[in-house]
């Protein structure tokens, strides 16, 4: 058993939603990018939910800020979500790179898939 | 201070072994009593810093990723060395390494005190700090410089942010 799965969730049906828990490094990061690969084939939107991540490092911004670029040029809805109670090892990353508004990252995977759909670029649109 | 031992560790220099690093150091940060938040600062440094060897110390070769972790009196120093290629200041940057060029500034930013010592064929070694008590953020004291360039990965001299492609 994986103590650190990254899973595809498609119960929203036009925005799946990439779970990543546990901790995340240079070791995940290959297979993080190998579930964005598949949620950005999929051609809806994509939310990164990282609201049971304990830890990520810079591998894993590196697989998010190329996944969103690929997700721009296709149009596709890109979101992060981090939950209400988040580790200090996800929110130290994301505050101390000011990438935040750039991902970008909102509190809450429903908030998350909201922003995708009023992106209008989930599945479908 | 804790009677908490010094620690040495050595191992392969591949991406596995990053994530035994940090279990060895929360586990001695815990003997110290670190406050969480220094300690997240810590695993995360130290992660960077061993991601680097892994990624650009010896390229195809095998080789050793050695860590020190030090107690002493203002705080855990935590060296971090390799025998590799050492460092390269005129080497370009290349597209297929796996990182974002963000390690050393976010050593810099997350440690109270950091050193870089290396040339090129000589190995490297980064030598970080971090204190029991702080007095500030040293993430304020030394920002994190860049954001998002428009090829998508971080850029040094771009605005904080992002540009929007």
């Amino acid at each position: 058993m994986d103590a650190n799965p990254i899973v595809l969730d498609d119960a929203a049906e036009d925005v799946v939603v990439v779970v990543v828990e546990g901790e995340h490094d240079i070791y995940t990061a290959p297979t993080l990018r190998e579930r964005l690969d598949e949620a950005l084939a999929r051609g809806g939107g994509v939310v990164i939910d990282l609201s049971t991540a304990t830890f990520v490092d810079s591998s894993v911004l590196g697989a998010l800020l190329d996944a969103r670029r690929r997700a721009l040029e296709a149009e596709q809805g890109f979101v992060v979500c981090i939950g209400e109670s988040v580790e200090p090892g996800v929110q130290r990353i994301l505050d101390v790179t000011g990438l935040v508004p750039v991902l970008p990252v909102v509190n809450g995977r429903d908030a998350a898939i909201d922003a995708v759909r009023a992106t209008g670029n989930g599945a479908g649109e | 201070m804790s009677a908490a031992p010094d620690v040495r560790l050595s191992l392969p220099a591949r991406a596995e072994g990053v994530a035994v690093v940090r279990q060895a150091l929360a586990g001695l940060a815990d003997a110290l009593d670190f406050d969480p938040a220094v300690l997240a600062d810590m695993k995360m440094a130290v992660s960077e810093a061993c991601t680097n060897v892994v990624v650009h110390a010896y390229g195809e070769r095998e080789g050793n990723l050695d860590v020190e972790m030090l107690v002493d009196e203002p705080g855990l120093t935590i060296v971090v060395r390799d025998q590799g290629s050492g460092i390269d200041r005129d080497a370009p940057r290349s597209d297929d390494v796996p990182a974002l060029g963000l390690g050393l500034p976010l050593i810099a930013a997350l440690s109270d005190a950091f050193e870089l010592r290396g040339e090129r064929g000589q190995g490297t070694e980064v030598r970080m700090t971090f204190r029991y008590s702080r007095d500030g953020d040293p993430a304020q004291e030394r920002p994190v410089q860049g954001g998002v360039g428009k090829d998508g990965r971080w850029d040094p001299e771009a605005a904080r942010g992002t540009t929007t492609p």
